[in-house]
């Protein structure tokens, strides 16, 4: 087992590391070997969008996912808050020697062309009438946590966005994990993936509460 | 944001998409940079990142910012090479420019559309007000 960075947020404006999160983790740590052969000799721009407090990037960066060349880590959150507390648990976790920049963004829309070559995204997922604004505020803060859970219809509205840039995110090795619950009707979205040419691969599965995720690697076939 | 990081982000909007000029975005000349010496060279780290920065960005952005020691040309540099002083002198500098130096707060703007991102405690904001989202 991999160490698990040491977190403490404000939950009243950054999600809480839960089951989801706890799943990305494993699902990262079952990958290693596979990353590491994927990226051998050669250095990682690894992305996370969404990273909320911060603990997947943490713990990639504590545990040299996906190699030990020395990553560069980008951190890409549309919540102030949320880049605020990722660079608090990456300093508390004394991964301060590691090269992260957290950036405010929606989704990828900033990312030069075809430089990711790790991505990580664990979305707003939960099904809703829609994908909640903007908040205009900073101090909003109940309205900046909306925006890490609520997904629109079937909870895929901010998913599908991202799937559809995946090939101007991702290098030409590029790798992406992204996490689904049921209600995202997973295997359907992947049914889909691999019909525009994606090798879609099932990487871990679990029941949570009444929930069941599942994270899904996606690389290009 | 270290000075690397603008090796990475061109402009949000989606029109942009479609010039050449949405990246590397323009730094004002009065950004405040800050340095952090205390960060140690990994000449490694340095070699690495050469395979995979645009050259002709980061020299660009160097030069918006008032600083024109990089070489034009990519230095060839391979990961298990024999370093001459040369070599070194050249991570030196790149270290001191890329990972050393931030740019804390200042502006920066899309060469196609003009739009305008700022920096502020060192975070790039490079979200777009609702019209242009």
């Amino acid at each position: 087992m991999l160490p698990t960075p040491y977190i403490k947020c404000d939950y009243e404006t950054v999600y809480e590391p839960c089951e989801d999160s706890f799943l990305v983790l494993d699902c990262l740590e079952q990958e290693q070997s596979f990353l590491q052969t994927r990226f051998k000799h050669q250095l990682a721009i690894v992305c996370e969008l969404g990273p909320g407090s911060g603990i997947v990037t943490t713990f990639l960066m504590q545990n040299d996912i996906p190699n030990n060349e020395g990553s560069v880590y980008l951190a890409l959150d549309i919540s102030p808050w949320a880049l605020e507390a990722t660079q608090n648990t990456q300093k508390r976790n004394g991964c301060q020697n590691r090269y992260l920049s957290v950036i405010q963004s929606d989704l990828s829309k900033c990312l030069r062309r075809n430089s990711t070559d790790l991505l990580v995204f664990n979305p707003p997922y939960v099904p809703a009438e829609q994908v909640p604004e903007r908040p205009s505020h900073e101090d909003d803060k109940g309205q900046w946590l909306d925006l890490a859970l609520l997904g629109g219809e079937d909870g895929m509205v901010v998913t599908q966005e991202v799937l559809n840039q995946l090939d101007t995110i991702l290098s030409q090795e590029g790798v992406a994990y992204i996490l689904f619950c049921a209600r995202n009707k997973p295997e359907q979205v992947a049914e889909k993936m691999k019909q525009q040419g994606w090798s879609v691969d099932l990487i871990i599965n679990r029941k949570a509460g009444w929930e069941v995720l599942s994270i899904y690697r996606f690389t290009r076939s | 944001m270290k000075l690397l990081t603008s090796n990475f982000l061109k402009c949000s909007v989606k029109a942009c998409d479609s010039s050449n000029d949405n990246f590397p975005l323009r730094y004002d000349a009065n950004c405040q940079l800050q340095q952090d010496e205390s960060i140690d060279c990994n000449p490694e780290f340095l070699i690495n990142i050469l395979q995979r920065v645009d050259w002709n960005a980061l020299v660009q952005v160097a030069l918006d910012l008032g600083n024109n020691s990089l070489p034009p040309q990519k230095p060839e540099l391979s990961p298990g090479d024999d370093l001459t002083d040369d070599d070194l002198a050249i991570i030196r500098d790149m270290h001191s420019l890329l990972i050393q130096t931030s740019i804390v707060e200042g502006q920066m703007s899309c060469r196609n559309c003009g739009h305008v991102y700022y920096i502020k405690n060192g975070i790039p904001n490079l979200l777009l007000p609702p019209h242009l989202a």
